[in-house]
């Protein structure tokens, strides 16, 4: 055999994975889906608008074009569910004492608060925190005062001149609702909200902050009012709110809580808007024809965020359709493709597929499904595909591993064909339709190729996508699909211990650094996916790729470490970041700035 | 300083980076520039997810198939040996499930697996639970690898599944691989441990070391023939064929077991040539299929730091970098056709080494290996 002969009459070994059955659907037939879900008419996919009915239109006659059948006891593939799309105040308003009533030019309330009218005395409860004991900070506004029935005065935001750990814990408990839930949990009968003078925005009401994922109300009356009528609450006490709010950031529990003179009257009437929205959900049969369960279940959200909005990244940008070609027409291309194939060639169960709408609300139409629609113990189990169409360097991140003890056999079994250099991370806790999954106890696996600055963006768009890649990741989705049907029994459920902290509103993060964190969870530090053009951390000279291991002193582990460590950065306070590139460590000096 | 670092397997004695910088992260995005290993390697995958660790991953002749050693089996703490399919992604057990097993390899003539373990050893269950609870006792071992005299050469037989146990000396009897017509298997002996009239000062060492005991053997696919190579003091180990059968490549240790450097002889074990000089421990040579450069693992750029290196076949010049990105990368192996290679690597920053997978540039491997300076001593060969 000569030397050159040596490296042709050896069968190929690398390009196994065409020749595997079900070869599925080609770049090109991806493109076309993509393009049909991004297109004219579209507008964006946002969830209860008549652009998410154009895609969902689509997606059903494309299922049932592959012989889906409806999941049984309903009519159809199409599956609707209601939210509540938005809240409006009908005129909120609070009549203290011998005051004057505040209308609603100076009363605002909560899209969270109860509606109705309650009565009580007022009583100042400084900041209004209370810190759980395990959290390392005592911190309790309400320590030592009986605030039953009474109409609590707090005010915004948290103590500022203490230190950075403290500051961190606090700025987890310091929330709207953080607040109207201690309030509520000590018998207040209302929450009134003021920005203090001492604080960013002095005197400002707070700004709207509907979360569409969690419409309902916090079990209590809670407005924010302006600094006028705030500081009129305060006359007859002797001492000014300003006075107040500075002992109360040198860090003096104890001054800041007191009854105020007079007797409140709060009065909210919200109207919680009632809405629908449907996801699509298809069932395909097995090899010997059975529809019966358990199913495998595949899924993908195909709704985006329309022309913009709360999620937008591009918040300050006229209104523009949003395409979400990336996020997430890719995955629902790539799942309409294993549809097709398992179609052609079916799997030893059936298998179940899900379009949900409404995830960029707050998951939903996956959780309005699992929690109406079917028997979670009918699901072997749920692989979610959400943003995969950006396949880089051939890494495939698979998450929520840790949720069944068959996913590392698996994925490593499908992955010898799939060919991916995987970034894998056990947990299952994601901000992904998987999670809904996953809260009732069915296993979850999400396939996912990274974040990207056109991230809700209107840039996301069907032209950046890598089609070769998302044919791949629909096949390596199939044989993880043929694996899991494969399981008997099926695979049984793991519950992930929660990281800690990570359940905690983020809302109340002020300083900004323009960081794009990378979700690869096993590598030690925060990998950045990206940075943000002209924001702080570009600026310092931070790029995609680098791992941040320290941030403005605390180490960085993980994405949690970097949630917690960026709640200790201030506004145009320079902080240092310590980070490795190319295996070599660095220092730079980040200054955050105000969110923009 | 060596004595306390861990010891991992036998053709592979190399130390964990994990075990000694627990800082040791891997950026994804190596550096970039001509030294980056994105000139060899492309379209890297990760062919091993499950259990603790994988590693030494052997292809069958037509690639269809690799053996691996994995820590994979509940109440198992050691390797066992699995035979993964390239087509499919199947894997299956093929050694016992208990004890210890290391270093597999696929007969070219009849699909045989070859490897080595201690399941006969009836303490072997013993010393699982054993493993077990020292490492839930948090303690640290000093040699996680400690040459059990009980290992012995198996083959599994293809045609009927039947086990077959090749050696039966005292002593350790493992790293084996097969002659490219499966006609012979070459592997690494202890036994002069035991069979050998020791010196007083190599009675300590055995209490030691066994190690420097490791010498090249060869034998016939039925076990016959047993027959040593090498003479020389200190670790011999690690052999394969070249891939036409023409020569045998192996490491070579000092006797201080700090150095080891490739050599290549004879498959009777005349010639003895030394490829390489390179002052570091290099180890788990293979030739490339092309028979003109052996790829192997060396810790040139730091004790704990190994990564992929290869040398032309004659040793002629200095060896080229191959892997860039940090954590452990070794024990190189390329696909029967030339094209791939495959190599253990903690790049994922988990716990253990997996097995990855990626495209190989062959030319480019050339080029390379065309530019690299002379060796700066000639070929030797010892005494």
């Amino acid at each position: 055999m000569s030397r050159r002969q040596t490296l042709t009459v050896v069968s190929l070994s690398l390009a196994l994975f065409l020749t595997l059955p079900a070869a599925g659907q080609t770049p090109e037939e991806l493109r076309d889906d993509v393009l049909a879900l991004t297109g004219p008419g579209t507008e964006g996919r946002a969830v209860g608008t008549p652009g998410a009915a154009a895609a969902r239109r689509y997606l059903i006659s494309e299922l049932e074009a592959a012989g889906a059948r409806p999941l049984p006891g309903q009519d159809g593939l199409g599956i609707p569910f209601r939210f509540i799309s938005g809240v409006e105040d009908r005129g909120s308003s609070l009549r203290a004492g011998g005051h004057k009533r505040f209308g609603s030019d100076q009363v605002k309330a909560f899209a969270f608060s109860e509606t109705g009218e309650v009565r009580g005395e007022l009583y100042f409860v400084g900041y209004g925190i209370r810190v759980p004991e395990n959290a390392g900070v005592t911190y309790d506004s309400y320590a030592g005062h009986d605030v039953r029935d009474k109409v609590v005065v707090v005010l915004r935001y948290f103590p500022d001149d203490v230190e950075d750990e403290t500051r961190s814990v606090l700025n987890r408990h310091a929330d709207f609702r953080s607040k109207a839930s201690a309030a509520r949990d000590q018998g207040a009968a209302g929450m009134v909200v003021i920005t203090g003078p001492g604080s960013e925005g002095a005197g400002e009401l707070a700004p709207d902050a509907f979360d569409i994922s969690v419409p309902g109300s916090q079990g209590i009356l809670a407005v924010s009012i302006d600094g006028a009528a705030g500081g009129r609450l305060f006359a007859g006490t002797g001492v000014s709110l300003a006075e107040v709010q500075r002992s109360l950031d040198a860090g003096e529990v104890d001054a800041g809580s007191f009854p105020l003179p007079g007797f409140a009257t709060l009065a909210v009437d919200l109207e919680r808007t009632p809405a629908s929205g449907a996801n699509v959900v298809g069932i395909l049969p097995a090899a010997d024809g059975s529809l019966d369960p358990p199913y495998v279940a595949v899924g993908a959200h195909y709704d985006h965020l329309g022309m913009g909005g709360g999620g937008s990244l591009n918040p300050h940008g006229p209104p523009a359709v949003h395409p979400g070609a990336d996020d997430n027409a890719s995955g629902t291309a790539a799942v309409l493709a294993l549809a097709r194939t398992v179609a052609d060639s079916p799997l030893a169960r059936p298998v179940l597929v899900g379009f949900w709408s409404g995830e960029e609300s707050g998951l939903l139409g996956s959780r309005a499904f699992i929690r109406n629609d079917i028997r979670p113990d009918r699901l072997a189990a749920y692989i979610n595909l959400d943003m995969v169409g950006r396949l880089e360097e051939n890494r495939l991140i698979v998450q929520a591993m840790g949720s069944s003890s068959v996913w590392p056999g698996i994925v490593e079994r499908a992955n010898v064909p799939g060919g991916f250099d995987l970034a894998l991370s056990d947990d299952p806790y994601l901000p992904t339709d998987s999670s809904a999954f996953n809260s009732e106890s069915v296993p979850t696996l999400n396939l996912f190729t990274g974040t990207h600055t056109d991230y809700h963006r209107p840039s996301d768009t069907a032209d950046k996508l890598n089609y070769e890649g998302l044919a791949r990741i629909a096949r390596f989705t199939g044989l993880v699909a043929r694996r899991v049907a494969e399981s008997d029994p099926v695979p049984e459920f793991v519950q992930v211990e929660r990281a800690p902290e990570t359940a905690t509103s983020r809302v109340s993060l002020r300083a900004y650094t323009g960081t794009i964190p990378e979700y690869a969870t096993e590598i030690e530090g925060l990998l950045l996916g990206g940075v943000m053009a002209g924001g702080p951390a570009e600026t310092a000279g931070l790029r995609k790729g680098d791992v941040i291991v320290e941030f403005a002193g605390t180490p960085v582990l993980n994405i949690y470490d970097y949630m917690n460590a960026l709640e200790a950065a201030r506004i145009g306070e320079p902080l240092t970041v310590v980070f490795l590139r190319d295996g070599e460590r660095h220092e730079v000096t980040l200054v955050p700035t105000a969110r923009p | 300083m060596f004595q306390s670092l861990r010891r991992v397997s036998g053709r592979l004695v190399f130390v964990l980076p994990i075990a000694l910088g627990g800082g040791l992260v891997s950026p994804v995005f190596a550096g970039q520039g001509a030294e980056d290993e994105s000139r060899f390697l492309s379209r890297i995958r990760r062919l091993t997810v499950e259990g603790k660790r994988a590693g030494e991953g052997y292809f069958s002749p037509d690639g269809k198939e690799m053996v691996f050693q994995s820590e994979r089996e509940p109440g198992n703490p050691f390797f066992q040996i699995y035979l993964l399919s390239m087509e499919t992604g199947d894997v299956r057990r093929v050694s016992p499930g208990h004890g210890k097993t290391t270093c597999a390899f696929i007969s070219a003539r009849n699909g045989d697996v070859l490897f080595a373990s201690t399941h006969l050893d009836p303490r072997s269950l013993e010393l699982q639970r054993e493993e077990i609870e020292f490492r839930e006792s948090g303690q640290e071992r000093r040699y996680e690898w400690d040459y059990d005299s009980h290992m012995d050469v198996f083959v599994e037989r293809r045609s009927d599944g039947e086990l077959v146990r090749l050696t039966d000396a005292r002593g350790y009897d493992a790293e084996g691989s097969w002659s490219p017509d499966g006609e012979w298997i070459v592997f690494t002996s202890m036994r002069g441990m035991f069979e050998d009239e020791l010196s007083e000062r190599e009675t300590r060492l055995a209490e030691i070391d066994p190690s420097y005991f490791g010498e090249i053997w060869t034998m016939r696919a039925d076990g016959s023939e047993q027959r040593r190579l090498t003479h020389v003091p200190g670790y011999d180990g690690g052999p394969f064929y070249f891939p036409d059968g023409s020569r045998i490549i192996w490491r070579r240790f000092s006797e201080g077991g700090l150095v080891a450097d490739i050599w290549s002889m004879n498959p009777d074990g005349s010639d003895q040539r030394r490829l390489t000089d390179f002052g570091a421990m290099s180890w788990a040579p293979y030739v490339h299929p092309s028979l003109q450069y052996v790829l192997f693992a060396s810790n040139k750029l730091g004790f704990s730091n190994f990564e992929v290196y290869m040398v032309d076949v004659a040793g002629e010049k200095e060896p080229v970098r191959i892997t860039t990105t940090d954590g452990f990368d070794g024990l190189p192996v390329p696909t029967p056709d030339g094209t791939g290679l495959a190599w253990t690597s903690t790049r994922h920053g988990g716990e253990g080494g997996q097995i990855y997978l990626a495209d190989w540039d062959h030319e480019a491997a050339l080029a390379a290996l065309r530019l690299a300076p002379a060796r700066n001593q000639p070929t030797e060969t010892p005494q």
